[in-house]
């Protein structure tokens, strides 16, 4: 997209935080990795949507016109409510919120320091089909983040591999919360809501008013089909006219054991009330059943081999 | 490697977007892939996206950190993703193989090279003129080569989108490949989809394209093909590569590749994010309550710390 915006450059030095690099770009930030006063390192996130160019020089981000400064304005509360939604959880598996602040007319948030790549990366990267064990292993501790996130009545809307963060130690960190609302409050959500095809749920397109843990639960059955596929299910708003969709107990039947496949298909149904209404109950129906272990038959390695010429 | 690049897909009036497109480079290599599933067929869009997915992962396997033989590297990594589909169709039981053209491009030591099949296309540009494009393989093509309509007529022919290249077709597909082509600084390598190139002539995005920062003008071009395209616009997709170094005022826009270690990659894939804007929920949010804003947000960080 047209990116022009300018990021800091290296060694700028942001209040008490000396810029080392730009790590990403999204849509309405950049992220920069970043150390600290005692040279420890940070990942600093600015809120500079891309939509908007706001800064050809310098480092001070300046609205050209009234209407820039209301759009500019408005992605900000957006920014606000991720601050809002991190700032309360403090769980090994979601990225921890260290410091928020307003500089250079715009706001930053700084982030612990991850090292490692996303499930995207990770799943993009494997030579061969994604073992049972990591799947269970990397969903378990997600999900548990998750709960800590859904105890604070608090719904991610934005769950997908490439926000998924691997440590080198293979534990997961779940990422951007830039889709994260409150769902305490009565309101209706009043900023534009950005999904991405194939992890959102259906009720995301049409009916925000049921938004729930289960919108959740089906972005984590999509990952999880995204692990085992490499690529994302057909996306809900286009299943709910024409579904396409073919279940993963069907296509990798003998692969995996039917629990996590079930469990795939379980968290993937279309009517929220067929999902899993809870984090709980969707890893209470994957611990239940311990990992069945057979032989792949001869079948099974040709169907592996067909399928990993797909991706 | 010094570049500027630029990639955008529209929907234009269709209901879904069949087109994918995607970028990635090593230290000394580029790759650049652009593909449009083909609508009326079984998940264009799937299979556009395992070709662009394709490409990509052959190439982060093989530019260690340049490639070989480019040239080689794009005809087996066009079939490969033709077979690909034949057993993505087989794994799914579908009935049609998924079906998408592709046009990809390598730059490697200041020489592009590319192939395709089907009519997403390559343009060159030096200095506002054409010195390279691909020969779409449709029908219409035939019938200008054959000296039956002439070049004008392509946009509004009847058959215009009939082809017979692409991946995931009944029959192997034709692969054309590029000579070995010097580049010089300041060259417009431009890759898309017909979306764009049959509400927008050549010389016109030629026009377009030179003189202003690729950044600038192709957003700009994006959004006036769109309009063209009117209430029946196809998908619409680009990459635009304006090879070596910016002028001095466009510096900061410069892909720089030396940064990256041996081994390294960066790729962007353009997700297609849907977007939808909500009117009326517009409100300003005043300095005082930025700054409530940020108080309460500290307060948090600071009372959940353990």
């Amino acid at each position: 997209m047209g990116v022009t915006n300018q990021a800091l450059p290296s060694g700028y030095q942001l209040l008490n935080y000396r810029i080392d690099r730009q790590i990403s770009r999204g849509g309405f930030s950049i992220v920069y990795r970043a150390f600290d006063d005692g040279g420890g390192p940070v990942a600093i996130k600015e809120y500079l949507p891309s939509s908007l160019v706001l800064r050809t020089e310098g480092d001070i981000v300046r609205a050209s016109t009234a209407e820039n400064l209301t759009s500019f304005r408005y992605g900000m509360k957006c920014f606000f409510e991720e601050g809002r939604a991190l700032a309360k959880i403090n769980h090994p598996n979601v990225v921890r919120v260290l410091n928020f602040f307003r500089a250079n007319e715009t706001v930053y948030m700084v982030m612990r320091y991850e090292r490692g790549r996303t499930l995207q990366q990770q799943i993009q990267m494997r030579q061969d089909q994604v073992s049972e064990r990591l799947v269970r292993h990397v969903f378990m501790h997600l999900l548990n983040g998750l709960r800590e996130v859904h105890t604070h009545k608090l719904l991610h809307l934005d769950i997908k591999p490439a926000n998924v963060y691997l440590r080198t130690d293979g534990s997961p960190v779940l990422l951007d919360f830039g889709a994260a609302r409150q769902t305490l409050t009565n309101t209706r959500p009043k900023l534009a809501p950005m999904y991405t095809p194939g992890f959102a749920a259906p009720e995301q397109y049409r009916e925000p008013d049921r938004l729930g843990p289960w919108t959740d639960v089906y972005g984590i059955g999509a990952s999880m089909f995204a692990c085992l596929a490499a690529f994302a299910p057909q996306a809900a708003d286009a299943r709910l006219s024409e579904d396409h969709l073919v279940s993963a107990k069907k296509i990798w039947a003998g692969a995996y054991s039917d629990n996590v496949l079930e469990v795939i298909d379980w968290c993937l149904r279309l009517d929220p009330h067929e999902r899993p209404q809870s984090v709980f109950a969707l890893q209470k129906a994957i611990r239940d059943i311990p990992p069945r272990k057979r032989k792949l038959t001869f079948l099974d390695t040709l169907k592996k081999k067909l399928f990993s010429e797909v991706v | 490697m010094r570049f500027t690049i630029f990639q955008e897909s529209r929907k234009g009036q269709r209901k879904v977007n069949q087109d994918r497109l995607a970028y990635t480079y090593s230290r000394d290599t580029l790759l650049l892939v652009v593909a449009d599933g083909m609508g009326g067929h079984v998940g264009g869009e799937i299979a556009a996206q395992i070709a662009v997915r394709l490409f990509i992962e052959r190439f982060q396997q093989e530019a260690k950190p340049t490639l070989k033989n480019p040239l080689k590297f794009l005809q087996d990594s066009m079939l490969r993703a033709h077979q690909a589909l034949g057993s993505y169709a087989n794994q799914f039981s579908m009935l049609e193989t998924p079906r998408t053209t592709c046009v990809a491009c390598v730059i490697q030591s200041n020489y592009a090279y590319w192939a395709h099949v089907g009519d997403s296309r390559l343009y060159l540009f030096r200095q506002g003129g054409l010195i390279g494009q691909t020969k779409d393989h449709s029908k219409v093509q035939y019938l200008v080569d054959q000296g039956i309509i002439g070049a004008n007529e392509v946009v509004d022919h009847p058959d215009r989108n009939k082809i017979f290249s692409c991946l995931g077709g009944l029959v192997d597909p034709v692969i054309d490949l590029s000579r070995r082509t010097p580049l010089r600084n300041g060259d417009l390598i431009v890759l898309c989809t017909d979306g764009l190139w049959s509400v927008y002539p050549q010389e016109e995005i030629a026009r377009a394209l030179t003189g202003t920062p690729i950044l600038k003008s192709s957003p700009t071009l994006m959004r006036e093909a769109e309009l063209r395209g009117g209430p029946e616009g196809d998908n619409l997709s680009v990459i635009v590569v304006r090879w070596g170094p910016e002028t001095l005022a466009d510096e900061p826009t410069t892909t720089i590749t030396e940064t990256l270690g041996l081994g390294e990659f960066q790729t962007e894939i353009d997700r297609t994010l849907t977007l939808t804007d909500r009117k009326g929920a517009q409100r300003d949010l005043t300095d005082d309550e930025i700054e409530r804003a940020i108080a309460e947000i500290q307060a948090t960080i600071k009372r959940y710390r353990r």
